[in-house]
């Protein structure tokens, strides 16, 4: 059902082109050495990034890595630090892209970091002036590139990613800063990190009202700032604020159990909920770790990317807490493997796991 | 309080609402600080909660056993416990889901004399609560309100307009004068500091800011902004909204009490018939009280 299948991820090989005599032709305008990327945004892509991935990503943080691959789109906060919430959104290249074209001296890999909210403006920006100019067999398209670029008042050329939209009459460009794109070992950092990232828990629990959760969590930042989460394989999820003064928490039950599971004692079924939580960690059957509370609600803001459910689960030895968001294809129950979203929140105690 | 040892004590008190969204209002009219203690005391007729600044001003809200849903209540005498009102109205507030109604169960007291709170709505969902409390250390200062006189002072006004009045009257940073007069019959609300505001409540002139008034002589007390300040500033919308009045009454001595009404509206139970606009009947209403204490005789202006 899920589309963490680690050999999506695994890039082949290729070797470069040699480098011609004539490197750096006199240009005002040149790419930064070795690196290509060009591709058109398709109405789906911009539909994606600009209603829906965009927003929920700019909540995670201010700055991104995007990194681009011979076959996907990658938006990833935090992976190089382990204090903050992780977040990764990936996206297979026809979801967003026509016309899709990368090379570079690293396997076709290309990363560097971005302002998700500059980068959200500039396409915001370029649909509104596709719309006005309407559409049809010289419809606008929508081309982003990487260029390096000589701003004004500066006397080194900057990296940026443009952003054209060539209509039938004129043509606008925006010019997106961003950071140098990143080193063969900044890019493998990047890419192992990522890697352990994949790592799915043995239990996840389906949350389907993401609104509610986020209700809740939001008010229960005004009365603590560590949250104890814990996840049964009967299908119980537990959120608990505990200060010296108070205990405030909620439980779902009977959630739909994706991996390991188990029923319930029956012994166990009218015990308060935090009863039923310690006996259910007890006997091994259900995990529990602790966050901050803001942190958890942060993940909830990806709700604005429109998920059709999300399931939460504990990494193995409780490393970290993992919020999985499910998309299925428009109209139909089935998921939609070309998009994926989830985040790993770092965990505050190891709880009893 | 006999119990076997096989049988677990009856609680003092297990009670439902479904209504927390106006009893969190309720609560809140009495919040003029970040971190105030407040005493909640238990009784067949419902629960009373009490928060003062000793000494000078003191909020009671009366939580009658009408507005619950059940109640039941199994104490010997009167239980009194303190709670932080701050986070038992944050707490509450967890359990109000805009939109949806939702049944809460409020039990004392707990193992650990916790305040126990769930919601009882959905099978499969459920916010739980336990609020530690204290043993009150301070017995609640008794205010002792007592009547001026044979002839009542007071005066009911439309709550929006006192509220607006007193925010009015921070402007001169004074303690504020309030005189009532029988000739013409009118209540004056002064500040004298940096500049001078008065604002006057003519009873005939508008009986629909001055709803009822009972004065039969002049009367004059200062009272300290601050304090004046704190039975307003928190007045929930639904009060402005219901165009409800306050009643104000100065008692012996110049005790000033001011009361307000906060619906406290049941959404469970529908209605065969319309009530009539602003009819609300009383299992609807919390009662909220504030006794502010009058500032010497002396002219001086504080602050």
């Amino acid at each position: 059902m899920f589309c963490f299948n680690k050999t999506e991820f695994y890039i082949s090989r290729f070797t470069s082109p040699k480098p011609s005599k004539f490197q750096f032709p006199l240009r005002s305008q040149t790419r930064p050495r070795g690196m290509k990327f060009k591709a058109y945004l398709t109405e789906n892509g911009v539909n994606l990034l600009e209603k829906r991935f965009l927003p929920a990503l700019d909540k995670m943080g201010k700055i991104c890595h995007l990194y681009l691959t011979r076959d996907h789109t990658m938006f990833l906060h935090n992976l190089l630090n382990g204090d903050e919430v992780q977040s990764i959104a990936q996206f297979r290249k026809e979801a967003l892209f026509d016309d899709y074209r990368i090379s570079s001296q690293n396997e076709n890999r290309i990363a560097f970091a971005v302002d998700i909210s500059l980068l959200h403006r500039a396409i915001r920006s370029s649909v509104s002036i596709c719309t006005e100019f309407g559409s049809g067999p010289t419809q606008n398209r929508l081309q982003i590139k990487l260029v390096k670029k000589l701003p004004p008042n500066c006397t080194q050329p900057m990296p940026f990613l443009t952003f054209e939209t060539k209509g039938y009459k004129s043509a606008v460009i925006q010019d997106v800063p961003i950071s140098k794109p990143l080193s063969r070992d900044q890019v493998l950092e990047l890419q192992t990190a990522l890697d352990m990232a994949q790592d799915l828990p043995q239990t996840l629990v389906q949350v389907q009202d993401l609104n509610q959760l986020q209700n809740f969590v939001d008010r229960l930042k005004h009365v603590g700032d560590l949250l104890d989460v814990s996840i049964s394989k009967y299908g119980d999820l537990y959120v608990q604020i505990s200060t010296t003064l108070i205990t405030l928490g909620a439980e779902f039950r009977k959630l739909l159990v994706i991996g390991e599971q188990s029923d319930e004692p029956a012994e166990d079924r009218n015990l308060s909920a935090q009863t039923r939580s310690v006996r259910a960690i007890s006997r091994g059957d259900a995990q529990s770790v602790q966050v901050n509370v803001k942190h958890f609600a942060k993940s909830l803001h990806c709700h604005l990317a429109k998920p059709d459910c999300a399931f939460y689960g504990i990494a193995p030895q409780g490393a970290c807490l993992t919020v999985i968001f499910q998309f299925f294809i428009a109209g139909s129950r089935q998921t939609d493997k070309s998009i994926s979203l989830h985040c790993r929140l770092p965990v505050l105690d190891p709880g009893s796991s | 309080m006999s119990s076997s040892a096989t049988e677990a004590e009856a609680p003092d008190l297990v009670c439902q609402m479904d209504n927390v969204q106006g009893i969190v209002d309720a609560l809140t009219t009495v919040r003029w600080k970040r971190h105030q203690d407040a005493v909640l005391e238990l009784s067949e007729h419902g629960v009373v909660l009490i928060v003062e600044e000793t000494g000078c001003l003191q909020a009671k809200v009366y939580l009658q056993r009408e507005l619950f849903i059940r109640y039941e209540y199994g104490a010997q005498g009167r239980p009194r416990f303190g709670v932080s009102l701050g986070l038992l109205v944050d707490c509450l507030n967890t359990f109000s889901v805009p939109g949806r109604s939702s049944m809460i169960e409020m039990r004392y007291p707990g193992p650990d004399m916790q305040l126990l709170l769930k919601s009882v709505d959905s099978l499969d969902a459920c916010i739980y609560a336990e609020i530690r409390t204290r043993i009150p250390d301070t017995i609640s200062w008794d205010y002792n309100f007592e009547p001026a006189g044979s002839t009542p002072l007071s005066f009911t006004v439309k709550s929006a307009a006192l509220k607006e009045a007193i925010d009015d009257l921070e402007w001169p940073g004074s303690s504020i004068q309030i005189m009532l007069q029988p000739v013409p019959p009118s209540v004056t609300f002064r500040g004298e500091g940096h500049g001078d505001l008065q604002i006057d409540f003519m009873y005939y002139a508008n009986t629909d800011l001055l709803i009822a008034f009972s004065c039969d002589r002049q009367v004059s007390y200062r009272y300290k902004y601050k304090f004046l300040r704190a039975t307003t500033s928190n007045i929930p919308s639904s009060v402005i909204k219901d165009n409800r009045g306050s009643k104000l009454t100065i008692g012996r001595g110049g005790m000033l009490k001011v009361q307000h009404l906060v619906s406290v509206s049941r959404q469970s139970i529908p209605h065969p018939h319309i009530d009539s606009a602003g009819y609300q009947q009383p299992s609807r209403i919390a009662y909220i009280e504030f006794f502010v204490k009058p500032e010497e005789d002396e002219d001086t202006v504080n602050d």
